[in-house]
């Protein structure tokens, strides 16, 4: 097949979706044996739709995306809006130590938080990424869409965002975190909660669980 | 046992000795088993052959004929030719007796009454 042809400019963006290896692989056979764009876009499709259904039959992606992913958006919304706020009230009034500590900690927990669940996200589920960031950017949209200036804001959403995209992108790298960094997470994760009210409720417990993943799969040192 | 088209697989594989990649495996069971074969179906067959160790793959040095890009290239091993040869076995037990399993009655097209 020509590599210059419209149709094989189709084919290479639609494998894409495939992993590295697969990609050169498929790529090289399908331009060794030319069997026509179609035919091409039908092969690379059917391998990738089977490696997801392959991904799917795993808790992982499940985990990743409808486990945390979700639930995690409509948490950080609500937080990242009440730890904007407490930093805009700041403004208003003369600075109190109090509230300076007060909104800073709270900006930091919802960062950390972010983070760490975005690590998570991208350690768990690698290959379904688009999952996740569907199942946490939806909700998002939607509110945003929902109620237009009310509370929530595109500036708000990247109190969560930014650290939520960083620690997605040192999850699909590293995969596991140090024990002390894995505990920190997961001790800031159960704070964040408890700060919030939502520690003892069935939502607040269900969302503990990413820092218990980090910590039970931390990388021990070698004594 | 292995099923249909892994059968397939292992005996282009085998059939084609050290040249054995995807695209020519396929060329093979499409010319030869006179069906489709889409390279979907074909890599997560070879994944579910590897996992159970009758085949081993392993990727070649690219090639200009492939735009620069390497082969996952395939070899049957000690256990697939035993598994292959199980099926085989097992399909000529079964067809013994059959219209269709007796050589000398050739192919019957009709109705066989």
């Amino acid at each position: 097949m020509n590599g210059q042809t419209k149709g094989w400019r189709f084919i290479e963006a639609a494998a894409g979706m495939l992993a590295p290896q697969d990609r050169e692989v498929v790529l090289g056979d399908l331009a060794e044996m030319d069997k026509g764009t179609w035919r091409g876009l039908g092969d690379v499709l059917s391998l990738a739709a089977r490696r997801q259904f392959a991904l799917w039959r795993s808790w992982r992606p499940w985990a990743a995306s409808l486990g945390l992913a979700l639930p995690a958006s409509l948490f950080l919304m609500g937080w990242s809006v009440a730890a904007s706020g407490a930093a805009a009230s700041l403004l208003a009034g003369p600075p109190q130590a109090r509230l300076i500590w007060l909104s800073l900690s709270k900006v930091f927990l919802v960062m950390s938080w972010a983070w760490m669940a975005g690590f998570v996200v991208g350690a768990v589920s690698r290959g379904a990424l688009w999952a996740s960031v569907l199942a946490c950017g939806g909700p998002c949209v939607h509110c945003l869409s929902l109620w237009p200036g009310h509370g929530l804001s595109c500036l708000r959403l990247l109190i969560f965002v930014l650290p939520g995209v960083w620690g997605l992108w040192r999850g699909r790298r590293e995969l596991t975190l140090g024990t002390g960094m894995a505990i920190f997470l997961a001790s800031t994760g159960a704070l964040a909660f408890l700060i919030s009210g939502k520690g003892g409720s069935i939502y607040g417990c269900s969302l503990l669980w990413p820092g218990w993943y980090l910590a039970a799969t931390a990388r021990r040192r070698q004594e | 046992m292995v099923g249909e088209f892994e059968y397939l697989i292992l005996s282009a594989a085998a059939h084609l000795g050290d040249d054995a990649y995807g695209a020519a495996i396929r060329e093979v069971i499409e010319k030869t088993g006179g069906r489709t074969c889409s390279l979907g179906a074909l890599y997560t067959t070879l994944d579910r052959l590897e996992s159970k160790g009758l085949v081993k793959t392993w990727m070649s040095a690219p090639t200009q004929q492939r735009g620069g890009r390497a082969k996952r290239m395939v070899r049957v091993t000690g256990e697939g030719v035993c598994a292959a040869r199980e099926f085989y076995q097992t399909v000529i037990r079964i067809s013994s007796g059959t219209a269709w399993g007796e050589s000398r009655r050739g192919c019957v097209t009709g109705d066989p009454a």
